[in-house]
């Protein structure tokens, strides 16, 4: 394989070697199939409405666009403090024992742990979280925060926000961390959906509200003694 | 406005069989918009849109125990392919048929839900006189007349229509009352379809290439979403408006472009596919005269019980108009 460079310096344009594809099936590309194939497929693909299950079955992503500016949306969404702001009932956040992990209370006085990775340069803050235990961190909620003038021509962000479905949704590894009687988090899954895009309105209004009247972007965070 | 039923439906369906060979090579395995029937009919070629009328009419006459000559006030027909471009069959139908109408309606729009246009007029004009009786006539002969030609029958969309006759009795009634009928107009749509010969003549100018129908190809995107879209839409307002629940829908009957849209629509309606009476694998795409022949169909298989809420919609051409009906049954 020629490095571009080397690829540049031949002259003309790039082609696809047929050979590398040539042992590869089920590929749908112009050359072999063509547009009345293509528009069957299309149409096959295409329902009017689709059942809750095929949409959110395996993956929720819920979208919004918030009126500010990426920058400051990131900033927000990289304190993983802010997360006792716009949550549903993710509260007491504090260090746990692995750096980098804090430890805090879910509904019903569950404990959750959270790592918060961020990249500023790509604008993702993805949360790696788990219930009952922080050495495995397996409920990952991805988030992409993309500059709505690049994509919408207008200004603000649009947050992207994926959840997948992990296998441990489906059953309790650790059950014994479980308080008797406790549902499981998993159970839920069907209203992810549901329960993603209240939150993310949540996020939304506070990170608006902020910006639109000049306050600092939060969390806004007092002292309390335990 | 008065209480209006529909009393009986009709069919005729032309003799000759067409299978899938009579096409392009590949017609068979085609999916998507032009998934093409197993079978479907095609008019013979002296046989015109009168004929066909004459023969279903005269059975639902029959079997109603109607006398053409007192009871029809109304005759309404609508025919995709007219047997003369300047006027309509309407007149020599009623002679045939021995029938005096007062009024006599060709219609030339509504196309695939053409049979709920001339629903609601028969209603309108019932209520506004003492007109009783009104014979509603679809003629689908598009697939023998345009679509059989030797260069026309190699395109994709060419295995897709049949031909039929579907006729209907509407009587001022409280048999098997009209619940309610919705309706719209989208002009914005009317000129996504068109007759067009290869040669770009128009097709009252004189010239060898054949005349085919088809959607413009720049805007079939936009046709599929606003199918998949407007018949629900009229089925769920139709119900809303008569206060009953889509779910308590007996049977659905619509036109039958084809089978995804079919498929997406009682999708969008949650209603099984028991539900959703079609004869599309059978007779193809029957444009307006589907509506009567598949409720004929229906009836003959037993689907529709005393009582049952009957749900008929669709829409026409492009999408440029769209209407939906429901009718408890006697």
């Amino acid at each position: 394989m020629p490095a571009p460079e080397e690829r540049e310096r031949a002259g003309g344009v790039p082609a696809v070697d047929p050979r590398g594809l040539a042992s590869i099936t089920g590929l749908v590309r112009c050359e072999e199939y063509d547009r009345e194939a293509l528009g069957e497929q299309i149409t096959e693909l295409t329902h009017t409405v689709y059942p809750h299950h095929d949409v959110y079955g395996q993956i929720v992503t819920v979208h919004a666009h918030v009126d500010c500016p990426p920058a400051r949306v990131f900033d927000y969404m990289a304190d993983p403090l802010s997360l006792l702001e716009w949550t549903y009932s993710v509260r007491e956040l504090r260090p746990a024992n692995e750096p980098g992990v804090l430890v805090g209370v879910d509904a019903g006085r569950t404990p959750i742990y959270v790592r918060t990775v961020a990249c500023r340069e790509a604008l993702t803050v993805d949360y790696h979280c788990a219930w009952d235990q922080g050495d495995e961190l397996w409920m990952v909620y991805l988030n992409r925060i993309v500059p709505a003038e690049t994509v919408l021509k207008r200004p603000g962000s649009v947050v992207i926000w994926s959840n997948l479905r992990h296998p441990y949704y489906d059953a309790n590894p650790f059950p014994e961390l479980s308080k008797p009687g406790r549902e499981w988090v998993g159970d839920w899954w069907p209203f992810f959906y549901a329960g993603h895009t209240i939150e993310l309105a949540n996020l939304k209004a506070i990170v608006e509200y902020r910006y639109r009247n000049d306050l600092p972007p939060g969390p806004m965070l007092r002292a309390v003694t335990p | 406005m008065k209480t209006v039923s529909l009393l009986g439906v009709a069919s005729y369906l032309p003799e000759r069989v067409v299978t899938n060979d009579f096409f392009a090579a590949g017609a068979a395995t085609r999916k998507g918009m032009f998934t093409a029937p197993t079978t479907r009919r095609h008019v013979a070629p002296g046989e015109s849109a009168a004929d066909m009328i004459e023969k279903a009419a005269t059975r639902l006459l029959a079997e109603q125990r109607l006398r053409a000559a007192d009871d029809i006030d109304i005759l309404f027909t609508n025919v995709s392919v007219p047997d003369q471009a300047f006027t309509g069959c309407g007149a020599e139908v009623a002679h045939r048929l021995g029938a005096r109408p007062r009024w006599i309606v060709d219609l030339h729009n509504g196309g695939c839900v053409s049979f709920l246009h001339m629903l609601e007029l028969a209603r309108l004009m019932m209520s506004s006189s003492d007109a009783r009786g009104a014979l509603l006539c679809n003629v689908q002969n598009a697939a023998g007349r345009v679509f059989s030609h030797p260069e026309v029958r190699l395109e994709s969309q060419a295995p897709v229509p049949g031909d039929g006759c579907g006729v209907g009795f509407v009587a001022a009634s409280d048999a098997a009352p009209i619940l309610g009928i919705v309706h719209e107009s989208h002009g914005g749509f009317a000129r996504d379809m068109d007759a067009a010969a290869r040669d770009g003549r128009r097709y009252w100018e004189p010239g060898t290439s054949p005349i085919t129908i088809r959607f413009t190809d720049e805007r079939v995107a936009a046709i599929i979403d606003r199918g998949n879209r407007i018949v629900p839409e009229m089925v769920r307002r139709v119900c809303r408006e008569a206060h009953v629940r889509v779910e308590d829908i007996d049977l659905l009957i619509t036109n039958q472009p084809n089978p995804i849209f079919l498929r997406n629509w009682r999708e969008a309606l949650e209603l099984s596919r028991h539900k959703h009476h079609d004869t599309f694998d059978r007779y193809g795409n029957l444009f307006g005269a589907a509506l009567p022949i598949n409720l004929e169909d229906a009836l003959r298989e037993g689907k529709l019980r005393a009582g049952a809420l009957l749900a008929l919609g669709g829409f026409s051409h492009a999408g440029d108009y769209a209407a939906a009906a429901l009718i408890r049954l006697g």
